[in-house]
C-alpha cells in the first residue's frame, strides 16, 4: 500500500527540512536567556562526569569544586594564580595568637557582606558552614578533622561578625588557612539552607544542585549528564565583580569534539584539550591556546617490601636510568614540567634539583653495587590519560623501555584507576605509576603523605616506613618562620630525591584552548578559576 | 482468550528472564577484584568514611543477603543508590533513558524509512546496478563499527562541513521544551515550540544516521530477500500473467507479506540499538543511557550497571512482545503455541 | 563432469575467501611482512602522512601504521577464532544436551538461554570486562559470554527436527546406538547453521572486541588492536586522519568478508536444508 509509505516519507521530509534550516551562526543563536543571551554567557566545555555535588561540604572532584569555587566565598582566599600569600575574602582581617593549649585564630567579618538571596553574612553563618562540614563528614572533610583536627566545639562566633577557630598545638595555623581557602571553607547561607533542610541532611539534598553562597555567581540550573549554568549573583558584595552575566558549563567528553567546537565557536573555552589538540589548533583563527599550572606530580611508587626494591641502590638505579627530558620533549610536546622532587613549584619548600637524567652507565653501576642483575617488576599502570593529555599506556610503554637500557624488565599491567587505587591503598603493588595531588596549597599537603608511614598514604601504600624523615616532615609543618621552614623541606626534598621509592617523573600543565575574543582568563594551581574575572 | 493467555504466559516468561538477568548481573558485579567504594571515595578517604559508605550503601553484608534486599527493592521501584553519583539509579534512568529512547527510535525510524525502499529496489533490480549498489552499501553496513562511522560522521558533517551540529541534544543557548516524555521532539511539538524541535530534529540527524546504519543494512537486506522469495512464487506469477500492472503487484502483495518478517527484525534491531548507543552516544556526547552505562562500568559503580541492565535487559523482550501482537493482528492464522 | 564448488559460482564469494586468505596470511605472517616493529616507539618520525618509508604513515609515538595493521590482523584473527570457538562448542554442546535430554533439562537450559539472549551485548560485555578488569582476555570472555547463547539455540532446533527424521529412525530400530547416531547423522547435518552462524560471529566479535578497546575496556594501548588503533587516533581527526582510518577500513574489509562468506554458506547450505525437509 502506498500510503503506508508516505508518513515515513513525510518523516524523511521533515527530517531533510530541518536539517536544511542552518542553525544561526554561533554568538546569537537560540532565544536570548534572563542572562542576555550567548554575547554574555561564556561557554566552557569541558567533561564534567566527575561532578557528583555542589554543596561545597561535599564537593571534592574538579568539576565540583571549579563551580562551587564561584558560587561561594571563604574567609581567606588566593589571589588569582598567586599561591604564595593569603589574601582577605570574607574575613577582612585575622589574627592567630597562642593561647597556651591551642591556637585560637579570630576572623572579622566584611561588613556589608551579603548573600545572594540578601540575607546579611553573619558570624553564625560560618560556624553552621563549617559544623555541617563536620557533621556531614563526606571526602572533604577529612581536611578539617586532620589537618586541623578541629571539632564542633573549635567553632565560635564571640560575636555577630568575629568567628574564632581554635586548633590544637598538633595542627598548623598556616595550614588551616591554606584549607580554609579550599571550597570546603565556602559560607553558606544558614537562614536558607535550614529551610530546606529534609530529614537531617544539613541541607545537602538541596545543595547538590543549588547554591546559597555569596560569590560572584549563582547557580541556575543543573541538568544531570548535560549541563551545568551559573548566572551572574546582582548581591554579590565582593570583588571584582563579574563582567559575564553567566557561565554554561557543558559537558562533552571527547576532548576532539571539544576542539572542534573550540573551532567553530560553538565553544568559548575548552578544558580537556590534549596536546595533539592543541598543536592542531595553532594558527587556527578566531583560537588562541594557553596553560595553566597545576599543583600535581606524576610519579612511579616503588614498593619496598618487594624485593629487591628494599635496596636503595635498585631504587636509585631505577630513577636514574629514565629519559625524563625525552618524556617532556618529545611525549608532551612541553606540556609538563621536568619536577623530580616531592613538592611541586608553585609551593614553597619546592625543590628545583632535577639530578636524574637517563645515564645508562651510572644505572648498571648502581645495579651491580646492589647485587642485582635480571630483574623483573610488573608496573601498573591506569587507563586512559595522563595528566597533559598523553596515554598513560604510552607513559608506561616509555618507561618500560628506558629501564630495558639498563636490564630491567618491566611488565605492564593496566587496570582501571579504581582497580588500580584499590590495589595500592593495599599494599600490593610492585610498581605503581599514578598521580597526586596536594589537598591544600601547602608544603606539608605533599611532605605530609609522601613522608608518614603513619598517615596511611602514600608512604605507607610503598610500605615506606622511615620514623626519622616522618618525624622531620611533622616538625617542618609547624615552624612559622618562613625561612626556617623553606631550610627544614629542602633538607628532607633531597633525601627523599635519592632515598625515598618514588620516581617522580613530571608536573603536568594544563593547555586550554580559547576563542580569542575571552579576555581575563587565569587557571589557579588550585584546579580552579575566577569567573568573575573572565569577559568577551 | 486466547490472545489473553498467550500474553499473560509472555508476561510471566519476561518476569522470569528478568529475574535471571538480575541474578547474573548481580553476581557478575560481585566478583569485581578491586573495591570500588575506595574509588568512588578518592584517594584521600579515611578508612572511617569508607567504612561509613560501605555500610550506607549495605556493602558490609553477605552476598546472598544483598541480593534479597536489591530483589525486594526492586519491587518497590527501588533501585539502589549509584556509588558514583550518590543519587538513587531509578533517578539516574530516568534522567538518562529518554535521550536513548528518542535517539533509538530516531535510528530505528530511518533504518525503516531508508532500508525498506533499499530492499525493495534493489529486489526489482536484481542483477543490476542499483542491486549490487544497495548490497554493497548493506555488507558495509554491517561490517564497518559504529564508532568509527561516528569519528568520520561528525569529522565531516560538523567539522569540514559544518551542515549538522557536533553533538548534544540542543543548541547551546536553546531552552528544552517543558518535559512531558523527556523525548525532546515529541515535547517540544506538545509544547508548540518550535525553536526547540528544529534544534533537537537537527541535533538528532547524525548520531541517528549513525546509530541506525547497521540496522537500515540488515533491514534493507531482510527487505530485499524476502522481496524476492514473494517475487518468485507462483501467485506472483499468476497476477503477473493475468496482466496487473507491475508497481501494483508490487505495491499490493509483495511489499505486504514481505514485510513480515522485516516485522521481526525490527525487533531485534530495537535491542541491537541499544548496544550501539553506548559508542553512539560517547562520540555525540549525547546524555543517553549507554553514557551512563559506560561511566557506571569504568567506576565499577554496580548499583547502577545492574539497573541499566535490567532497563535494558528488559526492552528486547518488550520489544519482541510488541512484536508478536503486532504478527498477531496482521496474521491471525498464526499460532502462539 | 568436474563441478565447481557451488559456493564459488559467485564472484563476490571468490573475492572474500580471497581476502579472507589473505587477512589469515596477514595474521601468521605478520613477523615477516611487518617492516617494522609494531612496539618501535620513533619520536622524531611521529604522525607522518603515507609515505615511501612507511606506506601508511606513522601514529603519536612513531611506530609505524602499517606494521601494526599487520600485527592487529593476527590480534583479530585471534580474537575471531577464540569467541566463536568458546561461544560455539559451549553452546552447541548445551543445545545437543537441551535437546537430547528433553523434559526439565531442556526447559531450565532454554531458559539460560533467553536470559542471555535478553542482554544487549555490549552492555553485559562492559559489564563483564568492567569486573574482571580491562584486558584482550576478558574482552574474549565477555563476548564469548554474550554469543554462545544463539549457538544453543540453532544446535537444539537443529537436533529436535533432525531426530524425527526417517534415517534416523531407520538407524533406531536396527540397532545403532544413540552415541553413534549424533557423531555420524545429526552432528553433521545440524552443522550448516551453526557454520553460518560461526562466519557472522566471526566478524561480529572482531567489531565487539574494538568496540570494547574503544571505550577503554577491551585490549590497551599499545597493543596494535584495530579499535585500540581507532581510539588512539580519534583525538587526531582533524589533522591527521589517516590514524583512525585505516585500521577502520581493515575492520571494514575483514569484516565484510566474513559476512559474505556466511552469505554465500546461506545461499549454498540453507537451499538444500530447506529441500530436504
Amino acid at each position: 500500500m502506498s500510503y503506508r509509505r508516505s508518513p515515513i516519507l513525510a518523516v524523511i521530509a521533515l527530517l531533510v527540512a530541518a536539517a536544511c534550516t542552518q542553525p544561526p551562526p554561533s554568538g546569537a543563536s537560540g532565544t536570548p536567556q534572563a542572562t542576555g543571551g550567548a554575547a554574555s554567557t561564556l561557554v566552557w566545555y569541558s567533561d564534567t562526569s566527575d561532578l557528583i555535588s555542589l554543596d561545597p561540604a561535599v564537593a571534592y572532584e574538579f568539576t565540583g569544586v571549579l563551580l562551587a569555587h564561584n558560587a561561594y566565598e571563604t574567609l581567606v582566599k588566593f589571589e588569582g594564580a598567586d599561591l604564595s600569600t593569603i589574601k582577605p575574602a570574607l574575613a577582612q582581617s585575622w589574627d592567630i595568637k597562642d593561647s597556651g593549649s591551642l591556637w585560637d585564630i579570630t576572623f572579622k567579618l566584611r561588613s556589608g557582606a551579603k548573600f545572594a538571596s540578601g540575607n546579611p553574612i553573619t558570624a553564625d553563618d560560618v560556624v553552621y558552614s563549617f559544623q555541617r562540614v563536620l557533621k556531614l563528614n563526606k571526602s572533604p572533610a577529612f581536611l578539617f578533622t586532620d589537618i586541623a583536627q578541629i571539632k564542633d566545639t573549635s567553632i565560635k562566633a564571640s560575636d555577630s561578625s568575629t568567628v574564632v577557630i581554635s586548633l590544637p598545638k598538633t595542627a598548623s595555623p598556616q595550614g588551616f588557612l591554606a584549607v580554609l581557602t579550599f571550597t570546603i571553607g565556602g559560607v553558606v547561607d544558614s537562614k536558607d539552607v535550614k529551610a530546606k533542610e529534609t530529614a537531617g541532611d544539613s541541607g545537602s539534598g538541596y545543595l547538590l544542585d543549588h547554591s546559597s553562597g555569596s560569590g560572584a555567581f549563582v547557580i541556575d540550573h543543573w541538568t544531570k549528564n548535560s549541563e551545568v549554568q551559573l548566572k551572574a549573583n546582582p548581591n554579590y558584595t565582593g570583588s571584582p565583580k563579574p563582567a559575564l552575566g553567566g557561565v554554561l558549563v557543558k559537558h562533552v567528553p571527547e576532548s576532539t569534539n571539544q576542539q572542534f567546537a573550540l573551532e567553530k565557536g560553538d565553544a568559548d573555552i575548552a578544558r580537556n584539550l590534549g596536546a595533539q589538540q592543541i598543536t592542531a589548533l595553532q594558527g587556527k583563527p578566531g583560537v588562541v591556546t594557553t596553560t595553566g599550572n597545576s599543583l600535581q606530580l606524576v610519579y612511579v611508587g616503588m614498593n619496598v617490601t618487594v624485593k629487591p626494591l628494599d635496596n636503595v641502590n635498585v631504587r636509585e638505579a631505577l630513577r636514574t636510568a629514565i629519559d625524563y627530558d625525552g618524556i617532556v620533549k618529545d611525549l608532551f610536546k612541553g606540556g609538563a614540567k621536568k619536577v623530580q622532587d616531592i613538592v611541586p613549584a608553585g609551593l614553597a619548600g619546592y625543590n628545583e634539583s632535577t639530578p636524574f637524567q637517563a645515564d645508562v652507565n651510572k644505572a648498571k653501576a648502581l645495579l651491580q653495587q646492589a647485587g642485582q642483575s635480571a630483574i623483573t617488576l610488573e608496573l601498573l599502570v591506569p587507563t586512559g590519560p595522563a595528566p597533559g593529555g598523553v596515554a598513560w599506556a604510552d607513559l608506561a610503554a616509555k618507561l618500560q623501555s628506558d629501564w630495558k637500557n639498563i636490564g630491567v624488565t618491566v611488565n605492564i599491567k593496566q587496570t582501571t584507576q579504581a582497580e588500580l587505587l584499590g590495589t595500592y591503598r593495599a599494599q600490593k603493588g610492585q610498581l605503581v605509576m599514578i598521580l597526586w595531588g596536594p589537598d591544600f596549597p601547602d608544603p606539608d599537603g605533599n611532605v605530609g603523605p609522601f613522608t608518614d608511614f603513619a598517615a596511611k598514604s602514600i608512604a605507607y601504600r610503598n610500605g615506606w616506613d622511615d620514623k626519622t624523615i616522618a618525624a622531620k616532615g611533622h616538625d617542618a609543618a609547624l615552624i612559622t618562620d618562613p625561612a626556617k621552614r623553606s631550610a627544614a623541606y629542602k633538607e628532607i626534598t633531597e633525601y627523599v630525591l635519592h632515598n625515598g621509592p618514588y620516581v617522580v617523573l613530571y608536573q603536568p600543565t594544563e593547555p586550554f584552548g580559547l576563542r580569542s575574543n575571552v579576555k581575563g582568563f587565569v587557571w589557579s594551581p588550585m584546579d580552579w578559576t575566577d569567573f568573575a574575572a573572565i569577559s568577551k | 482468550m486466547r490472545f489473553l493467555g498467550f500474553l499473560v504466559r509472555r508476561v510471566v516468561g519476561i518476569a522470569a528472564v528478568m529475574i535471571g538477568v538480575s541474578v547474573i548481573t548481580f553476581a557478575i558485579s560481585h566478583v569485581i577484584p578491586a573495591d570500588p567504594v575506595a574509588a568512588a571515595l578518592g584517594d584521600h578517604a579515611t578508612d572511617a568514611q569508607i567504612a561509613q559508605f560501605r555500610a550506607e550503601y549495605g556493602l558490609d553484608r553477605p552476598l546472598p543477603e544483598q541480593y534479597l534486599i536489591y530483589a525486594s527493592g526492586i519491587l518497590h521501584g527501588d533501585l539502589g543508590k549509584s556509588i558514583r553519583t550518590r543519587r538513587s539509579v531509578a533517578d539516574d534512568l530516568a534522567d538518562s533513558f529518554p535521550a536513548t529512547l528518542e535517539l533509538s527510535f530516531a535510528a530505528l525510524l530511518i533504518s525503516i524509512a531508508l532500508g525498506v525502499p533499499a530492499g525493495v529496489w534493489s529486489a526489482l533490480y536484481r542483477g543490476r546496478m542499483p542491486d549490487y549498489v544497495v548490497r554493497v552499501l548493506s555488507l558495509a553496513g554491517g561490517s564497518l563499527p559504529v564508532f568509527w562511522l561516528g569519528l568520520i560522521v561528525i569529522g565531516l558533517f560538523y567539522y569540514q562541513l559544518g551542515w549538522f551540529p557536533g553533538g548534544g541534544r540542543l543548541d547551546t543557548f536553546v531552552a528544552p521544551p517543558p518535559t512531558r516524555t523527556g523525548l525532546y521532539v515529541l515535547d517540544s511539538i506538545v509544547a508548540g515550540d518550535l525553536e526547540a524541535l528544529r534544534s533537537s530534529l537537527v541535533h538528532l540527524v547524525l548520531p541517528a544516521v549513525t546509530l541506525g546504519y547497521f540496522s537500515t543494512a540488515v533491514i534493507a537486506r531482510m527487505t530485499r530477500s524476502s522481496m524476492l522469495e514473494v517475487l518468485g512464487q507462483d501467485y506472483m506469477r499468476t497476477a503477473q500473467a493475468k496482466g496487473l500492472r507491475e508497481p501494483v503487484i508490487v505495491l499490493r502483495h509483495a511489499l505486504r507479506n514481505a514485510l513480515i518478517p522485516t516485522v521481526t527484525i525490527i525487533g531485534l534491531t530495537f535491542g541491537s540499538l541499544l548496544s550501539g548507543a553506548v559508542l553512539t552516544e560517547t562520540i555525540f556526547s549525547w546524555p543517553g543511557l549507554g553514557r551512563y552505562a559506560t561511566a557506571s562500568a569504568v567506576s565499577l559503580d554496580f548499583p547502577a550497571v545492574l539497573g541499566v541492565t535490567l532497563l535494558a535487559a528488559i526492552v528486547y523482550p518488550l520489544a519482541n512482545l510488541v512484536v508478536d501482537v503486532v504478527y498477531y493482528w496482521l496474521d491471525p492464522r498464526i499460532q502462539h503455541g | 563432469m568436474v563441478r565447481r564448488s557451488p559456493i564459488l559460482r559467485e564472484p563476490l564469494n571468490v573475492l572474500a575467501i580471497a581476502l579472507i586468505a589473505a587477512f589469515a596470511l596477514c595474521a601468521l605472517l605478520a613477523p615477516v611482512l611487518a617492516p617494522y616493529d609494531p612496539l618501535a616507539q620513533t619520536l622524531s618520525a611521529r604522525l607522518e602522512p603515507p609515505s615511501a618509508t612507511h606506506w601508511l604513515g606513522t601514529d603519536s609515538l612513531g611506530r609505524d601504521i602499517a606494521s601494526r595493521i599487520l600485527y592487529g590482523a593476527r590480534i583479530s584473527l585471534i580474537i575471531g577464532v577464540v569467541v566463536v570457538a568458546l561461544a560455539g562448542i559451549f553452546g552447541t554442546f548445551v543445545g545437543l544436551v537441551a535437546g537430547y535430554a528433553g523434559g526439565l533439562a531442556d526447559e531450565a537450559l532454554m531458559r539460560l538461554t533467553e536470559v542471555f539472549l535478553a542482554f544487549p551485548p555490549l552492555i553485559l560485555a562492559m559489564a563483564i570486562a568492567g569486573a574482571l578488569g580491562p584486558s584482550l582476555t576478558n574482552a574474549i570472555i565477555a563476548i564469548a559470554a554474550v554469543t554462545w547463547a544463539v549457538y544453543a539455540r540453532l544446535a537444539r532446533g537443529q537436533l529436535l527436527s533432525l531426530r524425527r527424521r526417517e534415517y534416523v529412525e531407520a538407524a533406531r530400530s536396527i540397532g545403532v546406538s544413540p552415541a553413534r547416531i549424533l557423531a555420524r547423522h545429526l552432528l553433521p547435518n545440524a552443522i550448516a547453521p551453526l557454520l553460518i552462524q560461526a562466519s557472522f560471529d566471526m566478524g561480529a566479535a572482531i567489531i565487539a572486541a574494538a568496540g570494547l578497546s574503544f571505550i577503554g575496556f577491551g585490549a590497551q594501548p599499545p597493543t596494535p588492536e584495530w579499535g585500540v588503533m581507532i581510539s588512539e587516533g580519534r583525538n587526531f581527526i582533524s589533522t591527521q586522519p589517516w590514524l583512525s582510518l585505516f585500521p577502520g577500513l581493515a575492520i571494514l574489509f575483514a569484516v565484510g568478508s566474513f559476512n559474505v562468506l556466511g552469505d554465500g554458506l546461506r545461499d549454498v547450505l540453507d537451499p538444500r536444508l530447506r529441500r530436504a525437509n
